[in-house]
């Protein structure tokens, strides 16, 4: 289903180990805190349509 | 003009009172050097103190060596600028592990060619992943207004040293705002200058796509002095532009002219404490702004640079993380970690929306020239405090004191933030942004500010 929660605990368990961090069992807690703000911070971004034609600058020039 | 001794003197002060023979720099940098000893206990702002080397160009400098328009004038830089000798820290503990500059950093060289001396390194928050300027490493720096309360960060020995009087010249890095957050907190005036418009060669980086490189001081005249010296193309940057340098100091006293100034409304104004708004409002009734203009998707783009700097950020460090987890910051340990594993496809959108950002932008520049928006949302919180309230909503301090800062270096555009007093009360910042490449017409606004005594740095 489209709208239901994510696991952000395995989300995080799996994806650390396909990246080869260990995360230490003291820091996982607040390692999910973290995630899960981020996932907050970017739903702008996630929700925003952008054009196909619209693609990110190799370079930035401004 | 200050006495070229006293804590308050700027860096012009002292480079014309040693360009005359009023002063000599070894007596300047002796002063700075007890202001610093003096200093420091109470507000942290130094990592490393370079008294042999400063007083050694020092003396050069009095025997006619090293003469331009920084004569004498003792500055120091953010701890990931590369100063030789030293392991750039960049806040660290573990860099302290690594190898020793060979050289200074290009603007360092740039600044010292133009007559300045180098008197130290200065504290940040650990890898510049920060806006409140602690460090579990070297401890917090300390706001020289209220030393139990933040200098903001990342820059925050930057603010504090020159806030202090400690020395009247900093320079520091902003990624996301950590130039202009610890300005409007420690009351100077900073400059964030446009993407690419000055070297980072010779820096620690953080996100490649939105380091800048800029001063902190306590007169506009000094950011214009030392922009105007750290200008110039070098192929050691491969972001730095090779458009001409485009002097500043010569126009500052030009006035507003025709300059169209509006307010960002909106997302600027929403979740702003009062006196982030009255600092904004003050300065808008000064310039006889009325207009109120909202840059689109605001909200998207904060969005979009916070996904940047995660992943970028923590891309960076992932070799460290995966080998020395116990020597992170713990306030940015976990951070880096959950950053490392948010999904490529999040990066390569904000990319493509930053371009879309950027053009949309673009489009308001035709209207106006100058852009008012808060530099930070409050005054200066609390060290050690977790949450703060905006707009009535408990929020997390580390990641809301940037809040209005992240979109504008999202798309590189220049801005210099001016600090407002607030009598009985501590120092805010208001941001002037100008289009890409248009430092010049931010520093005038901010001067003419600054002449009618609407912006002006609290007293060191």
């Amino acid at each position: 289903m489209a709208d239901e929660k994510p696991d952000i605990a395995r989300l995080v368990d799996e994806a650390a180990k396909a990246i080869g961090l260990p995360i230490a069992l003291e820091y996982r807690a607040n390692v999910l805190v973290n995630y899960e703000r981020s996932l907050a911070i970017a739903q702008p971004l996630l929700e925003v349509e952008l054009d196909d034609e619209l693609t990110p600058a190799p370079v930035f020039r401004p | 003009m200050s006495d070229a001794l006293s804590k308050q003197a700027t860096a012009s002060d002292i480079a014309r009172a040693v360009m005359s023979g009023k002063a000599k720099a070894v007596s300047v940098v002796e002063a700075a050097l007890t202001r610093i000893e003096t200093s420091e206990a109470m507000i942290n702002a130094f990592t490393d103190v370079l008294a042999e080397r400063a007083r050694k160009r020092a003396a050069e400098i009095d025997s006619g060596r090293h003469r331009g328009p920084l004569m004498g004038v003792p500055f120091a830089v953010k701890n990931l600028f590369d100063i030789k000798g030293l392991p750039t820290r960049a806040g660290s503990k573990i860099n302290l592990d690594g190898p020793k500059a060979e050289r200074d950093g290009a603007l360092v060289r740039k600044l010292e060619a133009a007559g300045a001396i180098l008197v130290g390194g200065l504290n940040m928050g650990e890898y510049a992943y920060d806006f409140t300027g602690e460090n579990a490493h070297y401890g917090p720096s300390r706001n020289p207004h209220d030393p139990t309360r933040m200098t903001g960060g990342s820059s925050g020995g930057s603010g504090a040293a020159v806030a202090a009087g400690e020395i009247p010249l900093a320079l520091g890095s902003d990624t996301n705002g950590s130039i202009r957050v610890p300005s409007s907190l420690c009351g100077l005036f900073g400059l964030k200058p446009t993407y690419g418009r000055l070297s980072r060669a010779g820096s620690f980086p953080f996100v490649d796509a939105f380091d800048h490189l800029g001063p902190i001081a306590r007169s506009v005249e000094d950011l214009a002095l030392s922009f105007d010296a750290m200008q110039g193309w070098d192929p050691d940057d491969p972001v730095c532009t090779d458009r001409p340098s485009e002097p500043t100091l010569t126009e500052l006293n030009e006035g507003i002219g025709r300059l169209r100034i509006a307010v960002a409304g909106d997302y600027f104004v929403q979740g702003a404490e009062p006196e982030a708004l009255e600092a904004v409002a003050t300065v808008a009734k000064a310039l006889g702004v009325s207009r109120t203009i909202v840059i689109p998707q605001a909200a998207t783009a904060r969005s979009a640079a916070y996904v940047i700097t995660a992943i970028e950020g923590s891309q960076l460090h992932l070799p460290r993380l995966r080998t020395r987890p116990q020597d992170f910051d713990p306030d940015t340990r976990e951070r880096f970690m959950a950053g490392a594993l948010l999904p490529g496809a999040w990066y390569v959108k904000a990319q493509r929306f930053r371009r879309h950002y950027r053009a949309q932008v673009q489009k308001l520049f035709g209207e106006v020239d100058i852009i008012l928006a808060p530099a930070t949302p409050c005054t200066a919180p609390k060290l050690g405090q977790v949450m703060m309230k905006l707009g009535g909503v408990d929020l997390p301090v580390r990641a809301n004191l940037g809040l209005y800062t992240q979109p504008i270096s999202f798309i590189g555009l220049p801005v210099v933030v001016a600090p407002l007093q607030r009598p009985g009360g501590l120092p805010i910042g208001v941001q002037i942004i100008a289009n890409h490449y248009k430092e010049a017409a931010a520093l005038r606004v901010a001067r003419h500010l600054e002449k009618q005594g609407v912006a002006s740095a609290p007293p060191a």
